[in-house]
Formats: C-alpha cells, structure tokens, sequence
C-alpha cells in the first residue's frame, strides 16, 4: 500500500483582503519505503502541502479548500482532533528546517525526545527517558549529554536531536521540511547521510523538502517539481535529471553552476515567481517561459503522462511525448 | 532497537549518579545561590517573613501595638521606642512586625488569586487568539475601564469585610492586568516554532500551553508579579481609609501610612517606617523574582 496519497489539495490563506493561493490543486503518491522530493522556489507551497498532511495548516487564516490526503489508507483530513493526536508524531514526523528555533530552550533535549515516546507509547516516564537516550545515541550524541539544554548543542547537533524527536516514534512516513538549508555544507552532508541511513534502516518513507537538487540527487528515488501550489513535473531521479520535460524545471538546471565548465554563464530563469494573491491566467509559469504559446495564457494545461513514471503539466506536450525544449517559441 | 542500545537509567537520578551530574534541583540551586543579588533578595524576604511569624515574641499585641499612650504620642525614635511613638501613643515598631502578618499575606494571597484567574484567562486568550481571545479580553477590558480600588471596593461590600473576603476582592481586582500581562507573553511565545513542533509530535493544547508556553513565559511575569503584590498592599490601605479593609486598631502597613500622613511635617518617622517596610518587602520580592527568573532560564547559565 502507498505510505501516502495527496489527491487534488488545494490551500487558501485569507486575510481581510486578499487570499493567498498557496497550494493549487497538488496530487502525489509516495509509495511504501520510498523517498520523494519537493522542489520548488520558495512561496511554491512546498511547506503548506507538508503542514496539510499533518493537517497543521495554520488556522484561521490558512484553510484546506478541498482535496484528499490518504495516509496508509485513512483520509486525514477526516479524522477528528483525537485521531490527529494520536497519529502525529506516531505515523508521521516532521523535522523542521530550523533546528535553532524548533527546539524547547528551557528543557532539555532528553525530556523532549521523551516527549513524544510517552505520548504515543504507553510507557512511564523512566522507560520514555530510557528509549530517547537511545535515540540520542542512535543519531550519533553520547546519551550522557541527555541532560543538557539545546544552546549547549551546536547547530548540527541540534539538528541531530530535532531527527531524533521525529523519529522517536518509528513513523511510517517522514516528512524533511529543508532539514539541512540552516546548516553549514559539511554538516549539511552529515545530517543528509544520517537522515538517509536511519530512513533505510527503519524502512520509513520520507517527503523531502528542499530548494537543493543537489540533494534531490542524492536522498530522492521520485522528484515532483512545484511551481506556484501545483506540481509542474514529476517523475524518477532519470526521468527528472535526465530527461526534463518542463521550461521550468529545465531553467532551474540552467541556474545551477557547472562545476566542470566554469565559464559558462548562469542563465537565471527570467522575472519573479507570481504574486501568490494574483496568479496569472492559465499557467502561471508562462509569463517567465522562453516557450511559452498562445494558449498558455489562456487555459492551464492538464498534467500529461509521459511515460509510467514521469508526469508533465506542460502545453507543449499536449500533442507529442517528445522533448520539445529543443524548440523555441517563434514569438 | 531500542531495546539493544539502552542504557538502564531507572530514574534520572540514577541516571545523574551514573555520568556523575548533579541533578536539576541541584544545578538549579547552585545557580540561584551563585547570583548574588537573588540571595540578598531572598535573605531579605526570609527576614520579613520571619519578622511576621515571630511578632507576638517580638512585642505584645495587646499590650503596646494596640495600646495607646497619650503622653508618648507623636515621639520620635528612641531607645525605647526605637521606630518612634505614633499620632495616637503608640509603639510604630510594634504595629509595623504586626503589620507584617497581615500585609504580607494579603498582598501575597490576593495576587495569588489574580495569577491564578487571570493568568488562566489571559493564557487561553493569547494562545487560543480569534474569539476566545475577544470574549475574554472585552469582559477584561470592561473591568480595566474601573479603577482597581473601585473594583476591589465593590467586591467587597458585597461580599462583607474580612481578610478572606479582602484577598478574594483585591484578587479580582488585578485579574485584568494580569490576564493582560500574561497574554502578552503567551502571544509572544506562541509563535515560535517549538510549540509547532510539539504540536507536531501531537501534543494536546493543554500540555502544550504548560509545558512550551507558559514555562518560557515566566520572565515578563514574574516581574510584574512582584510589582503588583505592591500595588495590592496599598489597594489594602485605600480600602482600609474608607473602613472597608483592615479594622481600625489592627495595625496593617497602608492603613499606618494613610493615618500618619497628616504629621509626616511634624514626625516624619510615623509615614517613614510603614513606606520603608514596604519598599523593602517588594525590594525583596523584585530581587527574589529576578533571580528565580535567571534560574529558571538555563540559557544563562554561565
């Protein structure tokens, strides 16, 4: 069975004025065991589409419009607060992105490893300080510091022990929110190394977040690439790095540097991601697209099966399968 | 896993014992006692409360707190009355140790209850925000618009004058400010992201409100705490001066400090000893709760 199905989510935040159109309609699947990458630009609604699996979207102003998200077969957004509870922390875990702030400063990290161990198992608080010092040492921090408070961590550390909260519980699916983006590289490969490791030996699932495809390359088995609250392009690590379909995921390569060629130019993807609260019509990636048709500004395109794995939303493959990136609009 | 890789800490003592660690109590007093200024504020207040508890050996209610002598009046301070003799002949230091139990405790008690209904109050307003955070903060905001001695007068006309009946008043009284005070720093905390975090691992609202919010709240309110128990001992005189309070001989430090009033040109150690008492009881509670607040903030533990 899939860890995790997200049919057709869509997410509004609203103040008095204006509403904010974060996620647009997002549909993806993370089969058992596997490991999927969110890439996207920030403001693409990579974390908002993470929040509504834990059914955290920041109420009131934040609402889940419509949409299903299937965890192991139960609609989450379904259940009621109870069931929620149970379920958070439990069957999912999230690692948030900054390990400075998501850190209690007045308890120490053992207490708050123990935390979740003594709200999903039913064990007294000794056996719950027990299995966090454990967890403590299964991400690489001697257990004896159990007893120590986060700014006596240093940021990798910490970002250790922010793992360690999530995965205390064993979930079944885990969701890495840019766990290495406030770390510095070589931590950044540390922390990717033991994510990975722990995942693989836990058997978990995992929902990648990140801006880095460097990253992806390395932790990912499927990407989705998101573009203002819609996924734009998806499919395996080969089908996304190998073979890209999409203007918009073929300009996010085109912004990376190129190692063995130095020389080479950096061609930025042209203009500004969209004002969430005014998107434009159809795609909304078409004003900034060296492809972009007609009809882009019109309707916005349906997502297009490639192949079995590699999903596009893209006009320009409303006729054909075959790599149109070769071809410049004539406009 | 777990299983193979646990240590048996059967507690966190034991635990402690183990790595050789003092435990948190432990750590925690030594901080306190490291600060320097905390310990004189507690020294302080230990003196005070001692003073309280110990008046009826210091000197007799009857027979000089509450005894006048119309040939002593107004003296001033002397081997035998070493904080002077007040405006109706009688000994200013034995009223003010007596006045103690009754100041101390009132003051303390009712900002006790204030803390109590208004720290509630003003925790579930910031925390839950929207219109609980309406209703609750209008309703305080009508009993803000009457002056805390209006208030507290109120109360306790209706309910009779005693001292239980004053703490109750003078409680209500402040539960506004305080559920202000409070609110203010749970909004504050509120937004950080631990408490979406535990929240994350699925905590309920009531664990997360004591256990990530109200414990990093404590700063802002311990400070004020400790301004207010002020404020509530002089709210005690006011309602005292209109025969609402403490009864008339019964010595109560406001009550000593209005009626001295009108000879503070002629002797001045009348309004002098019950101002100084004061100021040294909240001296003494400032101190104490700056310290507490370090102490319980390990973020500054050097």
């Amino acid at each position: 069975m899939d860890t995790l199905e997200i049919k057709n989510l869509v997410v509004e935040y609203t103040s008095d004025d204006e509403t904010v159109h974060a996620v647009n309609g997002v549909d993806m699947v993370i089969p058992s065991g596997k490991t999927l990458g969110l890439v996207g630009e920030t403001g693409a609604g990579k974390t908002t589409t993470a929040l509504s699996i834990l059914n955290l979207v920041p109420e009131p102003q934040g609402r889940i419009v419509s949409g299903e998200v299937f965890l192991e077969g139960g609609n989450i957004l379904a259940m009621g607060e109870k069931q929620l509870q149970a379920m958070r922390g439990d069957r999912v875990a999230m690692i948030f992105q900054d390990p400075m702030t998501s850190l209690n400063p007045i308890q120490t990290v053992g207490e708050q490893i123990a935390e979740g161990i003594q709200l999903h198992r039913k064990v007294d608080a000794k056996e719950a300080l027990r299995q966090a010092i454990a967890m403590l040492e299964m991400v690489g921090i001697p257990g004896d510091r159990a007893m120590e408070y986060p700014h006596q961590f240093s940021g990798g550390m910490k970002q250790r022990v922010v793992i360690a909260i999530a995965l205390a519980c064993r979930p079944s699916l885990l969701i890495a929110d840019e766990p290495t983006t406030a770390l510095d590289v070589t931590i950044q490969a540390q922390v990717l190394k033991l994510i990975n490791e722990l995942r693989e030996k836990e058997k978990m699932s995992m929902l990648m977040i990140t801006h880095d495809l460097g990253i992806v390359a390395e932790v990912c088995d499927e990407v989705a690439i998101m573009y203002a609250g819609r996924v734009v392009e998806q499919g395996t690590l080969e089908d996304i790095f190998d073979n890209v379909r999409h203007p918009y995921t073929r300009g996010l390569f085109d912004s990376l540097p190129d190692i063995e060629n130095r020389r080479t130019e950096l061609k930025p993807i042209k203009g500004m991601m969209p004002d969430p609260t005014q998107l434009p019509p159809g795609c909304p990636f078409h004003p900034r697209c060296d492809y972009a048709r007609p009809e882009c500004g019109q309707s916005m395109p349906n997502a297009r099966r490639l192949s079995n794995t590699h999903l596009v939303r893209c006009h320009l493959y409303n006729h054909t399968t075959e790599d149109m990136l070769g071809v410049k609009a004539d406009a | 896993m777990i299983e193979q890789t646990a240590k048996a800490y059967a507690t966190r003592k034991e635990f402690y014992r183990q790595f050789g660690r003092k435990s948190r109590g432990a750590q925690m007093r030594r901080r306190f006692l490291k600060n320097k200024t905390a310990v004189i504020g507690m020294i302080l207040f230990l003196l005070i409360v001692i003073t309280a508890i110990c008046a009826p050996l210091i000197a007799d209610y009857k027979g000089v707190a509450i005894k006048q002598i119309r040939s002593e009046r107004l003296q001033p301070p002397s081997a035998r009355h070493w904080l002077g003799v007040d405006e109706m002949g009688r000994d200013v230091l034995a009223r003010i140790v007596h006045g103690a139990r009754i100041s101390l405790v009132v003051g303390i008690l009712a900002i006790g209850v204030s803390l109590l209904i208004g720290g509630t109050l003003g925790a579930l307003a910031g925390f839950y925000s929207g219109w609980v955070d309406n209703v609750i903060m209008r309703a305080m905001d009508v009993f803000l618009c009457l002056p805390d001695v209006l208030l507290a007068l109120a109360i306790v006309a209706s309910f009779g004058t005693s001292q239980v009946n004053l703490i109750i008043s003078i409680g209500l009284a402040f539960t506004p400010k305080m559920s202000r005070v409070v609110r203010a720093a749970v909004m504050s905390v509120r937004s950080n992201e631990y408490v979406e975090a535990a929240r994350s691992i699925g905590a309920r609202n009531g664990r997360i409100i004591l256990r990530h919010v109200l414990i990093n709240c404590i700063g802002p309110i311990i400070v004020q705490v400790t301004l207010y128990v002020a404020n509530a001992i002089l709210t005690v005189s006011a309602l005292s001066f209109i025969g609402l309070g403490i009864q008339a001989p019964t010595p109560e430090w406001g009550n000593m400090l209005a009626s001295g009033r009108d000879y503070a040109r002629d002797a001045v150690h009348i309004v002098m000893a019950p101002g100084l008492a004061i100021f040294f009881t909240i001296l003494s509670l400032n101190l104490l709760g700056d310290g507490l607040r370090d102490t319980l903030d390990p973020r500054l533990k050097q």
